[in-house]
């Protein structure tokens, strides 16, 4: 098991379309149990590395791990397995359109094919309740449901197979600030209760300062640091500096931070 | 991580304590909760057995499902827990169960209220299809007055599209059908001596029948299903509600075009068809009877009577624009899910091709004077 204690290791990782280079030896590790946020300029790569980790797709060279194994390396029972370690929230939700929420929710369990229907509602009706929505939504259709909404069911089916790791692709992206709030808050509680621990790509700073431990910041094609959010006014890079200074506004309305702030 | 065991004590008063120890998680892959419930269903049946979970390193919402519902869905003295445990088990029985949800299956209404729903569908269709023909028939004679909002682009890349680019294929069905046709009356004309009438059974049919017919039904699975998922998608991805916006109509950018161009294609297809299907018939005729085509085509003019082409152009545009009209139809209707997108584009071409042939028998029986 991953007792090395990082979660998702990602090495020397280089990825081309063509002549385009997307990552340029990329190295990120991400330690079990913490919140890291990977963010970037538009059309640096986030979502790309999102998708290496996760194995929708291979890097042109270099290595990912989960969990201390390498995906792209087992067959297909042992990855199907592993895939069931982690959740992925899909920036538009992705929840299956002819299905219902109940269906939805249901479906990653069904799969697994380990529970009778009983075990199955009772496990449908927790995750639902875990993400604050009613019994009554759990006919709706995706269609019949708001964006916050379809945030949620994807965040429950996500969680649906008590995975330890959840991969967030723009979680609060077209969500009100309110509602990002209140999902960020989620997705800390949803946290705590099971341990996860969660990589997230955002573009949002207060998601950003509301959830993450530490910071990745892909620039040039590669990490350029992955440290704490106070840590990130040491980092020397435009980028990074430009970001910072977003962030800095947003920490000091956060009492976290004044407390330990090198923690 | 171990995975999840368990162990049963013996108890002085003759009960058994099953005590469970290790990762009681689906996080633990090797765990199978299926296996675990069968293995422990012996001991869920004794209602004097005890439980010992202070052991259990963790405790997920699957295997606290797995065990509850092996309880009876209740906690009692009888278990040992942990306190967040105990918290798992309170959540648990906080949800609403299977029968809390009212669900109105099995009603003895039921079959009329599916025939009641089917009858108000019918008319909402027969509804949508009058409201899209009256704006269409707007459209026309917007544009009569507006010559300059004519969407020629539009018009000639739907002829392209639905008219050249069909070329190929129909050629191709049609000849086949034609050597098919050709060889079946060959024999059967031979037999009483009619082989010189071969030349009346394919020109006529291919003209009057084949070609419009075949056209109707390529053009209905390959245009016409394309049109209804693209405009199908384009109301999911409410690219039809950012033409809205613009203040441009959305019938005559996306669907006048539709129906102009493959009305204008159709007659010029079935054309195409019937003179592939009529090659084909000759050919057929050739090798069977030994007609010459020389002979064939001087004596195909004298049996077919020109009315029949002038059928075969109102059958086309007919067709045409029967297809199309359905296609939009059925592509305006789409609802934003895939369930739905499919089930469209699928009543699209049947209902189109189903029409095409009630329509095709119409005219079979109104022009039996005409031309033969």
């Amino acid at each position: 098991m991953s007792q090395s204690g990082f979660a998702c290791e990602v090495t020397g990782v280089w990825t081309q379309y063509g002549s385009t280079v997307i990552h340029r030896d990329l190295n990120l590790g991400i330690r079990t149990g913490e919140v890291m946020a990977l963010v970037g300029g538009s059309g640096s790569g986030k979502t790309t590395l999102l998708r290496h980790i996760v194995g929708l797709t291979t890097p042109s060279s270099g290595e990912i791990q989960l969990f201390g194994v390498n995906l792209a390396n087992l067959d297909r029972d042992a990855a199907r397995q592993a895939r069931n370690r982690f959740g992925m929230l899909f920036q538009q939700g992705a929840l299956f359109s002819a299905l219902t929420v109940y269906e939805n929710i249901a479906f990653p369990l069904r799969e697994l094919r380990q529970f009778d229907e009983e075990a199955i509602h009772l496990l449908v009706m927790h995750k639902l309740a875990l993400v604050e929505l009613e019994p009554k939504h759990a006919w709706l259709l995706p269609a019949q449901l708001s964006g916050g909404m379809v945030k949620r069911v994807a965040l429950a089916r996500a969680l649906a197979l008590e995975p330890e790791l959840l991969v967030l692709d723009e979680p609060t992206a077209g969500l009100d600030p309110d509602r990002s709030e209140k999902f960020v808050q989620l997705i800390k509680s949803v946290r705590k209760q099971l341990g996860l621990t969660v990589i997230f790509v955002t573009h949002d700073l207060d998601t950003l300062v509301g959830m993450t431990d530490r910071v990745a910041v892909l620039a040039d094609q590669h990490i350029i640091a992955s440290c704490s959010l106070p840590e990130l006014a040491n980092v020397d890079h435009p980028f990074a500096q430009n970001f910072f200074k977003g962030v800095s506004e947003r920490l000091e309305r956060t009492d976290k931070w004044k407390i330990a702030p090198t923690h | 991580m171990t995975d999840a065991e368990f162990r049963v004590e013996d108890l002085p008063d003759g009960t058994k304590r099953v005590i469970l120890t290790g990762v009681w998680s689906l996080r633990c892959v090797q765990n199978n909760f299926a296996e675990l419930r069968d293995h422990l269903a012996v001991f869920f049946c004794n209602p004097f057995t005890h439980w010992d979970l202070s052991g259990v390193d963790q405790l997920d919402s699957a295997a606290a499902v797995m065990l509850w519902t092996g309880w009876g869905k209740q906690v009692d003295q009888r278990m040992v827990l942990r306190p967040e445990h105990t918290a798992m088990f309170d959540m648990l029985a906080s949800l609403p169960t299977a029968h809390s949800f009212a669900s109105g299956r099995g009603s003895v209404m039921m079959p009329l209220q599916i025939m009641w729903d089917k009858y108000l569908e019918f008319f909402g269709h027969i509804i949508g299809f009058l409201n899209l023909v009256g704006s269409l028939i707007l459209e026309f004679f917007y544009i009569l007055k507006h010559p300059r909002n004519i969407p020629f682009k539009e018009i000639t890349a739907n002829f392209y599209k639905g008219g050249v680019l069909a070329l190929p294929v129909t050629a191709l069905v049609s000849f086949m059908i034609g050597i098919a046709m050709g060889y079946l009356m060959a024999l059967q004309l031979r037999k009483f001596g009619a082989d010189i009438f071969i030349v009346n059974v394919v020109g006529l049919a291919g003209i009057r029948e084949l070609g419009p017919i075949l056209m109707a039904i390529i053009v209905a699975g390959r245009s016409g299903s394309s049109m209804t998922a693209q405009i199908g998608v384009m109301r999911v991805t409410e690219e039809i509600d950012a033409l809205s916006t613009m203040g441009i109509s959305r019938t005559l950018r996306l669907i006048l075009p539709k129906v102009i161009g493959l009305t204008l294609a159709a007659p010029l297809l079935a054309f195409w068809t019937s003179a592939w299907a009529i090659f084909g018939g000759m050919l057929a005729a050739k090798l069977q009877l030994g007609i010459s085509m020389e002979f064939f085509l001087d004596q195909l003019p004298k049996v077919v009577v020109p009315v029949n082409l002038t059928l075969a152009v109102f059958k086309g545009l007919t067709f045409g624009v029967l297809v199309t009209l359905i296609a939009c139809h059925f592509g305006l209707r789409v609802k934003p899910n895939t369930e739905s997108l499919s089930g469209s584009t699928t009543s699209s071409v049947v209902t189109a091709i189903t029409t095409v042939i009630l329509v095709d028998a119409v005219f079979a029986m109104v022009t039996r004077s005409i031309g033969l």
